[in-house]
């Protein structure tokens, strides 16, 4: 189920809600769990019963993992657990998201004709494995008790963060579930909850579903593409991306505080970011909080010399990058940042008043960093957004092409919006030859209202800074109707054979 | 104050949907609650989205039904022809399957005096179940159930596109209601276009054998001969269309050419046999399919053909009969012979090749 649907806004956030809070008045509190986990289930299950069989079998072997480990009392038994929870939750990783991927490596390499599977990818694995796998790594090293089915449970099919993450720690959701006093409707809470809710929807479905409809065009049209229009059809994506995956996880958090659950910040304005490596604190931080605590850090951190932290930090982008996607140009995207953090690391440019324990050699300012690193992590997700590294460095030819040839027009011809209508009937009566440019400056408006509302405070900061006042409920209620009303539309049936 | 701002936010945001909701029920572009309101027009250019609406809610007693060839049809022809009050029934490629689903809501509506089908040879042997899920239709559009109007309801596409469309084009403009989803007034017809769009298979393929079709054959009249059983008292004219030669060019390449017309005479024979039938064949009008300048690809003919296959219907100049059928398809399959053996041979240097057949 999508958060941005009608069933789940009109009828399974209600009846969850109701039935928590009721059961909760009532003190049925392990009821509550189970109703909680049952419907987060429904919610996962909604589109493929197929995917529901894996996520439970998933949650059970690592709770009898979970179990076992409460006889183990040596480190050699903990140690076999560990390499168990390993092999179950990477390999179910591996097995559904790798193996293709390996395969196909495999055959090109040694000519070999290994089958494919073309296997349907279960929604979110990656982000349920991954919050599987810090749990039994910590009770691995004995930072995790065993819990009770119905904390574990609820703690892995919490919906809001079940199938796009953040990322979330069982040690900072259980408790929360255990806590009475979270059981209590709060007001408070649930009017943040909605505002967060509320501006994560209208990121995704008015801002990055819209900026979608040229970017794909752009990326399907790689070969045709001019210097602006590549120029242009990147940049849309760069606030696609981030749109999208901010606000998906705004309204997670939003979710969450409707339950009084704190979910932890996923993104804090990346792109005010004056150097790579902040970008990284800023971007996705619960994945890079996995890598830090559960790659990096075991790996020895910064604790092996320049060249141990050096190689530990490529590590922990090379996974971030292959964990994206199984495709070599995810890895290339990884490798990227990596490359550009250890450079940060080196401490040999820094930007101005940043808060690098040891000061760079040189310093630039921090309006320099920021472009640099902002046209950095445009350019690199041409290898995020591309099918193929053939397409990326296609796009970037384009680039470096310097010509010009009018394709910009065609892309932001594909903009009709229904926002656009009346304006493009009114150009059509009065004067059809703008109509063309009509549509570029929308494409561009969209764009700067794009990056205005980028410098502006984001989602949590809105929800901790402003009031509840009118102003907000009368903006709020805007976004909420303008979003709904914007989930269906009335494709064109482009047809014209038998 | 966060009370406050709670109660604000769901009185103000469900008082916006419900006006929506509102105006959506009101104009009902698509036609689902009721017919349009008086002084607006029936304006019907989204089949997919329509269809089933004015099936449910417009008043009339007879059908067109048919695939995309039948879109341009002038319901008036039809009513002034035969003294009724027909309505369109279109499916993109015509499948028996998706026709007799829209035919099931008109019955279930209506009484019908006439059903004007449009029967593409291609519909004997397509599958005989109907393809709107899975061809991406608005199925919220296509059941009884209301719950998942909502769709309709709040729909941003509708509220800013469709229903100020519906206005325009009651108050300005002269669209006419009879030309319901037609399309003829933005292409054009000539042997240009038609040799513009056909890619010619270079290779022959192995001609099938004439029962390939037989099962879907079987299928696809079982579904059409139900409904002409279930409703005795509705007069079926049912009428095969005349495609171009290069339609006759193409089923040969592809070895189709004995199966479609062996389907084409167990039709016949099935159809015929039921009083409440009356059948006409077009296909071997050659007079029509041999002149490119009817078409705008090797199919789809112009209005004109339109017409003139309506005044035939009234005047009965194509109809067949028991006795008279496979004579009818005797010619058909001497012209189709002729068009791969001759009548085709001063248009192949300007036909277009198929480059990827092998």
């Amino acid at each position: 189920m999508l958060f941005n649907s009608y069933i789940f806004i009109f009828i399974f956030l209600p009846l969850t809600l109701i039935g928590w809070y009721a059961l909760n008045y009532v003190r049925a509190y392990e009821p509550a769990k189970f109703f909680l986990a049952g419907m987060s289930l429904w919610f996962y299950g909604y589109f493929n019963i197929y995917y529901l069989a894996v996520i439970i079998a998933s949650i059970l072997a690592n709770y009898l993992l979970s179990f076992l480990l409460k006889f183990s009392h040596t480190a050699l038994t903990r140690r076999i657990g560990l390499l168990v929870g390993l092999a179950i939750n990477l390999g179910l990783l591996f097995y559904f998201k790798y193996y293709d991927f390996f395969f196909e490596n495999i055959n090109a390499i040694f000519h070999a004709n290994f089958n494919l599977k073309h296997i349907l990818l279960p929604l979110g694995i990656s982000f349920f494995t991954f919050q599987q796998l810090s749990f039994i790594i910590d009770r691995c090293t004995q930072k995790a008790p065993h819990y009770s089915f119905a904390d574990y449970i609820t703690f892995v099919t919490f919906f809001p963060q079940l199938i796009a993450g953040p990322i979330v720690l069982h040690d900072e959701m259980i408790p929360q579930f255990d806590d009475l006093s979270n059981r209590r409707f709060s007001s408070d809470n649930f009017a943040k909850g909605i505002v967060l809710f509320t501006i994560g929807l209208g990121k995704k479905v008015l801002l990055a579903d819209t900026l979608a409809i040229p970017v794909n065009f752009g990326f399907e049209q790689t070969a045709f593409l001019d210097t602006p229009s590549t120029l242009l059809v990147i940049l849309a994506y760069t606030f696609e991306i981030y749109f999208d995956f901010s606000g998906y996880s705004d309204m997670a958090i939003g979710l969450g505080k409707m339950f009084n659950i704190e979910i932890p910040v996923n993104f804090n304005s990346p792109y005010k970011a004056c150097s790579v490596k902040e970008l990284w604190q800023r971007w996705h931080m619960t994945l890079s909080r996995f890598f830090i605590q559960y790659v990096y850090i075991p790996l020895g951190g910064s604790r092996k010399g320049k060249f141990g932290t050096i190689f530990n930090t490529f590590v922990v982008f090379f996974l971030s990058g292959l964990w994206h996607g199984a495709n070599w140009t995810y890895v290339a995207w990884g490798t990227m940042q990596g490359l550009l953090v250890i450079w940060d690391n080196l401490g040999i440019v820094g930007v101005k008043g940043s808060n690098e324990k040891v000061p760079s050699r040189f310093t630039i300012p921090r309006w320099l960093g920021w472009a640099f690193t902002f046209s950095f992590f445009n350019l690199s997700l041409f290898f995020f957004r591309s099918d193929s590294m053939a397409n990326a460095f296609q796009m970037f030819k384009n680039i470096f092409a310097f010509k010009e040839t009018g394709y910009l027009f065609k892309i932001a011809a594909k903009l009709d919006i229904p926002e656009f209508y009346l304006a493009k009937q009114m150009i059509n009566l009065t004067n059809p030859e703008l109509l063309s440019y009509a549509y570029a400056a929308l494409f561009i408006l969209l764009l700067i209202i794009s990056a205005m509302i980028l410098t502006r405070k984001n989602a949590v900061q809105i929800v901790n800074e402003h009031p509840l006042n009118s102003r907000l409920c009368l903006f709020i209620t805007v976004i909420f109707v303008w979003s709904v009303i914007s989930f269906s539309q009335v494709s064109t049936f482009i047809y014209f054979n038998f | 104050m966060s009370q406050k701002f709670i109660r604000n936010f769901f009185i103000t945001s469900g008082l916006l949907l419900l006006l929506c909701t509102l105006t959506v029920v009101v104009f009902d572009p698509f036609f689902q609650y009721h017919k349009p309101l008086p002084g607006l027009k029936a304006v019907l250019t989204d089949k997919e989205y329509q269809c089933t609406g004015s099936l449910k809610t417009f008043d009339y007693d007879s059908v067109i039904a048919g695939s995309s060839v039948a879109e341009n049809y002038n319901n008036g022809w039809f009513d002034q022809n035969f003294g009724c009050k027909s309505i369109k029934a279109i499916r993109s490629y015509g499948a028996t399957a998706d026709l007799c689903y829209l035919l099931d809501i008109a019955f279930a509506h209506k009484e019908l005096k006439y059903v004007f089908y449009n029967l593409d040879p291609s519909a004997l042997s397509a599958d005989p179940e109907t393809t709107y899920a899975l061809t991406g239709c608005p199925m919220y559009l296509y059941d009884d159930n209301y719950m998942n109007d909502v769709e309709y309801w709040l729909n941003k596409d509708v509220l800013m596109e469709k229903i100020p469309y519906l206005i325009a084009n009651s108050f300005m403009g002269d669209y006419d209601e009879n030309e319901s989803y037609n399309w003829a007034q933005w292409k054009e017809f000539n042997s240009d276009m038609v040799l513009g769009l056909y890619i010619r298979k270079p290779s022959v393929s192995e001609m099938k054998p004439e029962n390939y079709y037989e099962e879907l054959l079987h299928a696809n009249l079982n579904l059409l001969t139900a409904q002409i059983k279930a409703h005795p008292e509705t007069e079926f004219y049912i009428f095969i269309p005349p495609y171009s030669m290069m339609w006759w060019d193409n089923i040969y390449r592809e070895g189709d050419t004995d199966a479609y017309l062996y389907n084409m005479e167990k039709a016949m024979e099935t159809l015929l046999g039921f009083e409440n039938v009356t059948l006409s064949y077009f296909q071997n009008d050659r007079e029509v399919i041999t002149n490119l300048e009817n078409y705008m690809d090797i199919l789809h003919f112009s209005p004109d053909i339109n017409l003139y296959i309506c005044e035939s219907l009234k005047k009965g100049t194509h109809q067949v009969t028991k006795d008279n059928y496979m004579e009818s398809l005797k010619d058909m399959r001497s012209l189709a012979d002729e068009i791969v053996n001759k009548l085709i041979k001063p248009y192949e240097d300007k036909i277009k090749v198929d480059l990827y057949d092998h």
